[in-house]
């Protein structure tokens, strides 16, 4: 094989194809990247057997070839080297990987090991546009469990627009204490009739997305593909493909638990009682991590208690319909939520302080978050 | 899910060919996989992923097959199939985790227009065929849903079975969600909402029924009669009921018989029922069932020929038997290639004449019937002999008869042991009880109870 290319061509990808190499994994051939080489491309593929990401870079092949070289080494050797044009040549020996002021050579394993990391893409299933992925993703995949012993909540659920007169799709995560659900998203276009048009997708992939289409140099929107008899699904944007495993679980009947109507209903500001709850985030990591939320006629007070510690009352204003009520959240889950949306004003609504509390962006009546209260004493 | 026998077998395998490759690869590769199935030479192993799926392929291929075969003793094809299944931890023989918090309580939601089913959206009143019989009642359900609140409430409409009760009622409720769709909906039928009452008064939490009850614009309840006898039901009922008319919101019910004949029913609740305007639907008539089949066969894709239709309304009475009768008529003429005639159409509904059979346990059809004349179950197979338990035990052996067809002496065991006279003269009994109107009339409300059970 024997190719040339930029270097930073080359360098803008490859760190980004790194996320699918794990550290930890036990083959060594799965520490290597895959780099074949043909037709003007030059394409570089990592695995660590449950994601897989390609990626092609633009190159004067003169040879063509496959080759495997070291991940770590490389991505590191690449993000310091000079930036010019670099010339990568098997030789028996092994790798070299040559410049005008660089001369490096690699140890290489054998191709044949590298897993092939997706064989027929299949038509795509569903089409996604680009500028809405990082938000409706973003203020979705937070809520995700990290606990693989529940796999349905490990991941994103994208669902058809759960009602006929609804455009798009509906993303939903949940842990079991928390659920964002966004509907009419992706402005996405189903390709294919399919009857089952709902699919879990892990967060790991759904993060490594929102990465990709940040990275992603001009417009293209992402094909999603789901290959026939394999569990897997395929985002593909412009040079770049994340393959992913589906999650084949049951997701939970989450439009059962969203309540309905509400009793107290609050408008605030989001930074400010963003900022509250940071604050009372002092004194509430001395001890279980709970602020409690006193909602007012006009005003909302945030309150942590530290025994033998201290405490914090902030105030923050907020323009209250219904009842005034009280209700206690997890403080990294409020925190969560709100580094994770956009939105200005955000709104409240509960109905007692041990059921769920529902979040919504003013102005955006597709996103909602639920969050778990958690019961505590009444104060004499 | 993997079978025990397969597992074990899998055990085997996977216990050999640990040995023979690098404790790595064994644990990336092979510790996930599965024996799904070994049957007709074919071994299907699941793995976690695609490229896990590849590397086996690619490299162990033979290593597998060998062992594999060494222990079935033939050639055996081995074939991959990208599924994850959970291993059981061996020792952290950790119970399920619990149910996650926010799903613990997943509440029972009536139906709701449009998101949800229980509201047909076909039953619209676009769809609705209407004559003298049904006009007022028609008439009066478009004002409603015109303006909810403010012109009849509550709309009390009464009739017998197959009339239209149900399709107008449901009409109301899609035409006021089709034009303000954030309009609050609940269309609930007697038995829902009563079930919805005991569950608040087991789980001790009345204040969030009471809640989502009585904040409500549009409260649609079918077969009200049905709460005949049940005390508490009509207590929450009547708090509803004030509070909704108070609030503006608008009533709408529905009945067998006007509000002032239903047994049991407590007077102010049967008061406040005939409070706004109470309509009478009637059977419909001869031109009324010929324009219903004319729509019904439409929705069905056939142009029914309107002498057709004329002769099947002659059939019955019962709009809804109406479109059994159609589309048995249908059915059999696409099956036989024949077209429908007025010749053929008499034929083709007397062959594999009577009920359209349908299958119910013996004790469905006790318990509906139980339910319909409110008494225990218990009693029916005790040995009470009540005039009145008398009847109904009768009437369950005649429906046991007619509608299963078992023998005389299995139905009088599974009526608590009786003798297979004892049943025969109960059949015999309701028989010559059924000349008499009001009583077939009951009947045909306790089939078609059963039918949409």
């Amino acid at each position: 094989m024997k190719a040339s290319f930029l270097l930073q061509n080359l360098s803008r990808r490859i760190s980004f194809v790194n996320h699918a190499v794990s550290a930890k994994s036990q083959l060594p051939i799965l520490l290597n990247f895959l780099i074949e080489a043909k037709k003007g491309r030059l394409i570089i593929s990592a695995t660590d057997l449950e994601i897989g990401i390609v990626a092609e870079v633009p190159a004067k092949i003169e040879e063509e070839g496959s080759v495997t070289i070291p991940a770590k080494a490389i991505t590191e050797l690449i993000s310091v080297a000079p930036i010019e044009k670099i010339t990568l040549q098997t030789k028996p020996e092994g790798l070299f990987l040559t410049g005008e002021r660089v001369k490096t050579t690699f140890q290489t394993m054998p191709t044949d090991e590298f897993p092939k990391l997706y064989g027929d893409k299949g038509s795509e299933l569903i089409r996604l546009k680009r500028n809405t992925i990082d938000k409706e993703f973003s203020r979705v995949v937070f809520a995700a469990s990290q606990d693989a012993e529940r796999p349905a909540l490990s991941g994103v659920l994208i669902k058809e627009g759960e009602s006929m007169s609804k455009e798009g799709f509906s993303l939903v995560a949940t842990d079991g204490y928390r659920l964002s659900l966004q509907r009419e998203a992706l402005g996405g276009t189903k390709k294919k009739k399919t009857t089952d048009a709902s699919m879990i997708v892990p967060s790991r992939v759904i993060r490594e997305l929102i990465l990709m289409n940040k990275e992603a140099s001009e417009g293209g929107d992402i094909g999603v593909y789901v290959p026939q008899e394999t569990n897997q699904v395929i985002f593909s944007q412009n040079d770049v493909t994340i393959v992913g495993r589906l999650i084949e679980a049951e997701f939970p009947n989450f439009e059962k638990i969203i309540p309905q109507d509400y009793s107290t209903k609050t408008i605030f500001e989001k930074e400010a009682l963003q900022r509250a709850v940071k604050a009372s985030y002092v004194f509430a990591r001395q001890t279980a991590n709970i602020v409690k939320l006193s909602i007012m006629k006009d005003k909302i007070v945030v309150s942590a208690n530290a025994p033998s510690f201290g405490s914090s009352v902030m105030e923050v204003d907020a323009k209250t319909t219904g009842e005034e009520n009280e209700i206690a959240f997890s403080v990294r889950y409020l925190l969560d939520f709100f580094s994770n949306i956009d939105g200005e004003e955000v709104s409240f609504e509960m109905t007692g302080p041990l059921n769920p509390g529902v979040f919504k962006i003013v102005g955006d009546d597709t996103y909602l978050h639920l969050i778990m209260p958690i019961r505590i004493q009444q104060e004499a | 899910m993997v079978n025990e026998e397969n597992s074990i077998f899998w055990k085997k395998i996977l216990g050999e060919i640990e040995t023979e490759i690098s404790k790595a690869t064994y644990l990336t590769l092979f510790k996930s996989t599965a024996l799904l199935s070994l049957e007709n030479g074919v071994a299907s192993i699941a793995a976690p992923s695609t490229m896990i799926i590849d590397l086996l392929q690619k490299r162990f291929y033979q290593t597998i097959k060998r062992t594999v075969d060494k222990h079935t003793g033939f050639d055996t094809k081995i074939l991959f199939v990208p599924k994850v299944i959970p291993i059981p931890s061996g020792q952290n023989t950790k119970t399920p985790k619990e149910e996650a918090p926010l799903f613990v309580h997943i509440e029972k939601k009536p139906t709701m227009v449009g998101h949800l089913p229980g509201v047909r959206p076909d039953y619209t009143f676009q769809t609705m065929a209407v004559s003298s019989s049904n006009q007022l009642a028609y008439v009066s359900a478009t004002t409603v849903a015109k303006k909810i609140g403010s012109s009849y409430n509550p709309l009390f409409m009464y009739g017998p079975v197959g009339v239209g009760k149900t399709h107008l009622m449901q009409a109301i409720a899609n035409e006021v969600y089709k034009n303000n769709p954030e309009k609050k909906i609940i269309y609930i039928t007697s038995e829902g909402f009563t079930n919805e009452v005991v569950e608040a008064i087991r789980n001790n939490d009345t204040s969030r029924m009471k809640r989502r009850f009585r904040s409500i614009d549009l409260l649609i309840v079918d077969d009200v009669q049905f709460f005949a006898g049940k005390e508490k039901v009509q207590e929450e009922l009547f708090h509803t009921f004030n509070i909704l008319v108070d609030a503006g919101a608008q009533i709408v019910l529905s009945s067998d018989r006007p509000p002032m004949e239903i047994k049991k029913l407590e007077k102010r609740l049967s008061s406040r029922f005939s409070g706004g305007l109470t309509v009478d639907i009637e059977a419909p008539d001869f031109e009324l069932r010929s324009a219903i089949l004319l729509i019904k066969a439409k929705k069905h894709g056939v142009d029914l020929p309107i002498d057709v239709a004329k002769k099947i309304a002659e059939k019955t009475n019962d709009s809804r038997e109406l479109e059994g009768l159609l589309v048995r008529a249908i059915t059999i003429s696409k099956t036989n290639g024949i077209k429908i005639t007025t010749d053929t159409i008499d034929k083709t509904l007397d062959e594999g004449d009577g009920e359209r059979h349908r299958f119910f346990r013996p004790d469905d059809i006790i318990r509906n019937i139980c339910s319909f004349y409110n008494i225990k179950p218990t009693l029916m197979k005790g040995p009470k002999r009540e005039a009145r338990l008398v009847k109904v035990r009768q009437i369950t052996m005649y429906i046991l008869k007619k509608e299963l067809a078992l023998s005389f002496v299995e139905i009088g065991n599974i009526l608590g042991g009786r003798d297979h006279t004892t049943i025969m003269h109960g059949v015999t009994k309701i028989e010559g009880l059924l000349l008499n109107n009001s009583f077939s009339e009951e009947m045909l409300r306790i089939k078609s109870l059963l039918r949409n059970a």
